[in-house]
């Protein structure tokens, strides 16, 4: 894949790849390139490294060895070795989640002393409605003041963490007949620590042997995770940093501004850089600034740290996941500043090709050598004020003439949380489901569609997002997205409501023009997928659409995939009910016929869900529409209104 | 003439190369759907490990080979022009001789097909499988002449 | 100019007349065959009268290599005797063929036993094209057969026999099959096969007489008991073809004695294949081991010599691969320990719910014997030590694992090592 096209469909893209190449600068393509062939043993899930008897391998042409040596069989090693991922990625998201419940009990502890010498930088309860309906969740009093109640909901929300017995109390968000196939399966999950450290204990030497139940254990943590740790981050920081609002926005390496000290903050966790957004507008910041020769600090985001901010304060986006070495690559990026997860290690050799500083801020996430400014939720605006100042030093530092910002940026509209996708179909006063509901019914939507996830350079950067979501909205599809895959959408222009003309379906162009939103709602970051499932668990109660999730007009689609944490957001989809595609490449199972065969076909009549594995993002629309009109057939739904349009 | 050579202190005995000389075989050439053909592709290489190194092991191509003289249905020849053993299926009665003899073991029955397994250098590719997959790349394929220097 | 001449037309003529080609492109070279077709692949007999393949694929050489090797070829011809006094054949014909050289490669023939009504018509043996056709002519005629011999030639006669349909019962007078190549264990896998595939075994047992009148209608055992059937195929194994050469003052015993050139006692007289009574190196004395592979090993030392070089042939052994319905066995040297000798050692792997089996015989720590069942791609690893008579003892105990092979012996080859760099 030499060539720029071929590497990416986004134009900025390519041409920042053009100048990295003729710099002789490696990126991740190149990379990828350098590790080709792939061992096939790992690609087959093959490979097992469990114990110190091994490595051991298994043939997949069936003439070697067909066991380890403790004797584990495919079906064994491919079962535990995707269960570790699953476990990996519920660990990613939940302590993502427990950190933001702590601040939340820090926010609640430094209530009192605020009065006395606090400033107006720190953080306080943003969202105290969404803090009232929390608390009546979890049976706080919601009459007690904020705080009060922020303290108790904190604590409640972090026993969720260390709980060993019961259900966590997010899984009662999901309809009633869910619950029971969780409770018969016996994967409602307990505790969301619990949750992690019993499936990782499944998969040590010697436990458990059995792939079904080493899946079923998956799908227990993943849930742990998707109605646990993902749903409190989501939720917290809704009440801590606002829950999000339509907001316009603008995406692409083009909103870096050549005249401005760029600031990229990247990673998952806002709760920092929110502080930055504050900090960048800081007037003694600004002042340096312009003595620097800056005309001011220009702050940008990557990946979900960039939804979030996208979010709550139309913070421009520089671009998704592959896009992030690019972003420094354009020579105009003073400091980038990263949280946790899907920062790549070779930011610090590429930022060293420039005047780029890397900042890290998270003790769980540092690089040997790179400057660390630690973050912690007490002094965090004097924190970030430190790193701002660090980029605004930095700018007289910069090569003008290595500077190469690409022109292209797209608007875009983001902020659809669950509350509030509805709430706008239903009108401001009416906040309702119904007319989500009725629309499907009648069939003027044809059903929904999350499609979410990050980018792989196994296949053509942002093509698998953005043909299969072109694909699903001509089909009247409306389509939600989260993460790297909405970013990639809005950069082709398919997050404004006038994409709906463009390219969506006859019905659902009429919603989106009557609503006035866009075909394509971006619901923000990947924890964000939390929220998927409680609008799904919505529109189950709202009725006239079956009685589970299973039973919605629904698909799932993960298209240009790479993390551990996209798997178990697969895990916990299909443990919801929901049929789930996987592109780039199907997970690493392969190798044991058994296991892909019940991942893909046995779970269905287990939990309702299944997977699907499809390389082709016309394929896969095909697939997500089959699923989505088979359940319409099922409810007795009248076929969709309108046939296809043109593509 | 090329030829294939083996810089052993690089080989991690990692396999690649086995499975993608099965694969190359296989009738998709595609690793997951090589997995469902009904008659699974065998790799014409394997690692054998001795004395704390790997050791790939597959035909030489021996101008002198044993393997030729011992095929009593004539079906493997020397083409010198091409530097390597050739293997004709047709003539092939699967009577497993040339397994015998082989002193190097690199010729393995594949008992279903009747057929001897060995290299055969990926036939019209341009570069052997086993040489594209390895990792560490101490599968070399070399021209005869410079191996003699 | 020299003329050279070969009697017998098969792998050890061949491979002869290519090597004296090879080193002499000027003298003349005749090779007569008292067969009437070219050189073709005596071991695929079996393969043809099973229907697998067809008469043109088992040529060993291609239509023009006669000519193309400027080599007269004379078919339908018996030699009756050999004048080493005069250096001339004299032909069954009266013909007169002079020589400067000659390469008695006359092969061998079925042994046919000396039983009651063993001249009949429809007892064959498997050795010529002439006999498969003749037997393939029958067939339509034939409902059941009997194979007398459980040796490689009886079994591969049942196999070709089944495969055509034929109901076919094999008489092994030994109490196993193959008795000549495989211990009992390993043969009891041969045999399950051979059985599963509906070839019925009839162990312990002679024939003593073929019944019938004109017609075959049954073999009679030892034991008394009768088996009805209208074909007999004997494959009781075979004997050197040595009348041309007896009362010649060539030096015979079973077959025709051979020095380390592959001379007979008759200087420029040499010897080479089924006929030729070298020295067996696992036996350590003289043998002949009517063996393909081995003809033409010594058919090529044989030419190298006759055209001027000097190839010192080490001696052969015992070596036969084979499969049937699917089991591949190999046989190397000494393939049981002769009674009871404690300088001989074994070690053995026997796995029948694999259907595997690994046998390898030491002497002194000299694999002098080996035999294989299903696993056997490691068995020229194995055949290499045993010529370079290599001392084992350092791997012994890594001889029969899976993961041994050529990387663990390549110390010892005489060979520089030029692919592992």
């Amino acid at each position: 894949m030499g060539n720029v096209e071929q590497r990416s469909i986004d134009k900025a893209t390519q041409e920042v790849l053009k100048k990295a190449q003729a710099e002789n600068i490696n990126t991740v393509w190149d990379r990828f390139d350098q590790q080709q062939p792939q061992c096939g043993f790992g690609q087959l899930g093959l490979c097992c490294t469990v114990c110190n008897m091994g490595p051991c391998r298994i043939d997949p042409f069936g003439e070697g060895a067909q066991t380890g040596a403790c004797g584990a069989n495919a079906d064994t090693i491919t079962a535990r070795n995707l269960a570790r991922k699953v476990a990996v990625g519920a660990s990613a998201h939940s302590d993502h989640g427990r950190d933001v419940a702590h601040t939340l009990s820090l926010i609640s502890d430094g209530a009192k002393h605020t009065h006395k010498g606090g400033h107006s930088h720190s953080y306080e309860i943003s969202d105290v409605e969404k803090l009232k309906a929390l608390a009546v969740e979890f049976g706080i009093d919601s009459t007690k003041n904020k705080d009060e109640m922020a303290k108790e909901l904190s604590k409640k929300l972090l026993e969720e963490f260390g709980r060993q017995q019961g259900e966590l109390t997010f899984t009662k968000r999901a309809p009633k007949k869910r619950q029971e196939i969780w409770k018969k399966l016996g994967i409602t999950p307990r505790g969301i620590d619990r949750e992690v450290v019993e499936l990782l204990h499944t998969t040590t030497m010697g436990v458990d042997n059995d792939y079904k139940n080493l899946i079923q254990s998956g799908m227990r943590c993943a849930l742990s995770d998707g109605w646990g740790g993902s749903m409190i981050a989501t939720d917290v920081q809704d009440i801590i940093l606002g829950s999000p609002q339509p907001i316009r926005g603008k995406v692409n390496l083009g909103v870096l501004k050549e005249n401005y000290v760029n600031i990229v903050v990247h990673g998952h966790e806002p709760v920092l850089s929110e502080m930055a957004v504050k900090a960048a507008q800081d007037p003694e910041l600004l002042k340096l600034a312009k003595k620097m020769g800056a005309e001011g600090i220009n702050l940008a985001g990557i990946c979900c740290t960039a939804n979030e901010v996208l979010m709550r304060h139309g913070i421009p986006v520089a671009g998704n996941f592959l896009q992030q070495e690019l972003a420094i690559i354009t020579g105009a990026v003073e400091v980038m500043m990263v949280d946790v997860q899907c920062i790549m290690p070779a930011l610090q050799e590429v930022a060293a090709c420039f005047h780029t500083k890397l900042v890290t801020t998270s003790p769980k996430a540092r690089f040997p050598g790179v400057t660390h400014i630690e973050f912690n939720p007490e002094n965090a605006y004097e924190t970030t004020k430190q790193i701002v100042k660090l980029a605004v030093e930095n700018f007289s530092a910069r090569n003008k003439e290595r500077v190469n910002i690409p022109a292209e940026e797209m608007d875009l509209v983001a902020g659809f949380t669950k509350e509030v996708v509805f709430q706008i179909l239903g009108g401001k006063y009416r906040a309702t489901y119904r007319p989500l509901n009725e629309a499907i019914i009648s069939g003027r939507l044809r059903g929904l569609a999350g499609v979410v996830g990050c980018n792989n350079p196994r296949q053509t950067h942002d093509y698998f997002h953005t043909t299969l979501v072109k694909e699903l909205i001509r089909h009247d599809v409306l389509v939600l997205q989260t993460g790297c895959s909405a970013i990639a959408c809005a950069k082709q222009g398919l997050l404004i409501p006038e994409a709906a003309k463009l390219y969506a379906g006859q019905g659902l162009q009429e919603i989106c023009e009557a609503v006035g939103i866009p075909p394509v709602l971006h619901l923000g970051s990947c924890v964000d997928n939390s929220r998927i499932l409680t609008a799904a668990s919505h529109v189950i109660t709202e009725g006239g659409l079956g009685e589970d999730i299973s039973d919605l007009p629904a698909a799932g689609c993960a298209p240009e995939w790479m993390s551990e944490k996209a798997i178990t957001i697969g895990f916990y989809f299909v443990a919801s009910g929901v049929y789930t595609v996987f592109g780039a490449s199907p997970f690493a199972t392969m190798g044991s016929k058994n296991v892909t065969d019940y991942l893909t076909k046995g779970l269905e009549g287990v939990t309702g869900g299944s997977f699907e594995f499809c390389d082709d993002p016309i394929k896969t629309a095909k697939l997500m529409i089959a699923h989505i009109d088979k359940k319409r057939q099922d409810l007795k739904l009248k076929p969709a209104m309108y046939e296809a349009g043109k593509a | 003439m090329k030829q294939l050579l083996y810089e052993v202190k690089k080989c991690l005995g990692c396999r690649s190369c086995e499975v993608a000389c099965a694969l190359a075989h296989s009738l998709s050439g595609d690793l997951y759907k090589a997995l469902d053909e009904e008659k699974l592709s065998m790799p014409r290489k394997k690692v054998l490990a001795c004395g704390g190194k790997n050791y790939p092991v597959s035909c030489r191509h021996c101008e002198d080979a044993l393997c030729v003289d011992a095929c009593m249905a004539g079906a493997l020849v020397f083409d010198k022009q091409k530097g390597q053993v050739l293997h004709d299926a047709e003539r092939c009665v699967g009577c497993w001789m040339c397994v015998m003899v082989c002193p190097y073991g690199a010729i393995r029955p594949d008992i279903k097909d009747k057929m001897p397994l060995r290299c055969d250098k990926c036939k019209d590719k341009d570069e052997p499988a086993c040489v594209k997959a390895c990792p560490t790349r101490a599968v070399i394929e070399q021209e005869k002449a410079e191996v003699k220097k | 100019m020299k003329q050279f001449v070969i009697i017998g037309n098969s792998a050890a003529g061949i491979a002869a007349a290519e090597a004296i080609r090879k080193a002499d492109k000027q003298s003349a070279i005749t090779i007569i065959s008292d067969e009437d077709y070219p050189a073709y692949c005596r071991c695929l007999i079996s393969y043809y009268l099973a229907g697998q393949v067809l008469v043109d694929k088992i040529l060993y050489r291609p239509e023009n290599f006669y000519k193309e090797n400027n080599i007269t070829l004379l078919l339908n011809k018996k030699v009756e005797r050999v004048d080493p006094k005069k250096n001339r054949l004299v032909c069954v014909d009266k013909a007169q063929i002079p020589f400067d050289a000659l390469l008695v490669a006359t092969g061998s023939s079925p042994k046919f036993p000396e039983v009651k009504g063993i001249k009949k018509e429809n007892v064959f043996g498997l050795r010529t094209i002439k006999n498969a056709t003749e037997i393939a002519e029958r067939l339509p005629m034939t409902k059941t057969a009997c194979v007398l011999g459980g040796g490689l030639v009886g079994l591969k006669a049942a196999y070709a026999l089944s495969k055509r349909n034929i109901d076919t019962k094999v008489i092994v007078k030994s109490k196993q099959v193959l008795s000549q190549m495989l211990d009992f264990a390993a043969a009891g896998f041969v045999q399950r096969r051979l059985v599963e595939h509906g070839v019925e075994l009839v162990l312990g047992q002679d024939a003593v007489e073929i019944i019938g009148e004109g017609e075959i209608k049954a073999v009679k055992l030892d034991s008394g008991k009768a088996i009805g059937c209208e074909l007999v195929v004997v494959g009781k194994g075979v004997k050197p073809n040595i009348e041309l050469v007896k009362d010649t003052g060539i030096k015979i015993n079973e077959g025709i004695i051979a020095n380390n050139l592959l001379q007979t006692s008759i200087p420029n007289i040499y010897t080479a294949g089924d006929v030729c009574e070298s020295f067996d190196i696992t036996v350590q004395a003289p043998s002949i081991n009517a063996l393909w592979p081995v003809a033409v090993e010594q058919g090529r030392a044989a030419g190298v010599n006759i055209a001027g070089g000097n190839i010192i042939y080490d001696g052969s052994l015992g070596m036969n691969a084979l499969e049937f319905f699917g089991l591949a066995v190999v046989s190397l040297g000494m393939y049981k320990v002769p009674d009871k000798d404690p300088s001989y050692e074994e070690l053995v792997l026997d796995n029948p719910k694999e259907e595997t089996y690994k046998k390898i015989v030491l002497k002194n720590n000299v694999i002098v014997g080996v035999i294989l069942v299903k696993k056997i791609s490691n068995s020229g690893v194995f055949l290499s030590l045993m010529r370079k008579k290599a001392d084992v003892s350092v791997f012994k105990n890594s001889l029969l694992d899976d993961n041994f092979g050529y990387p663990a012996i390549k110390d010892l080859m005489p060979d520089k090592e030029r692919i592992y760099v």
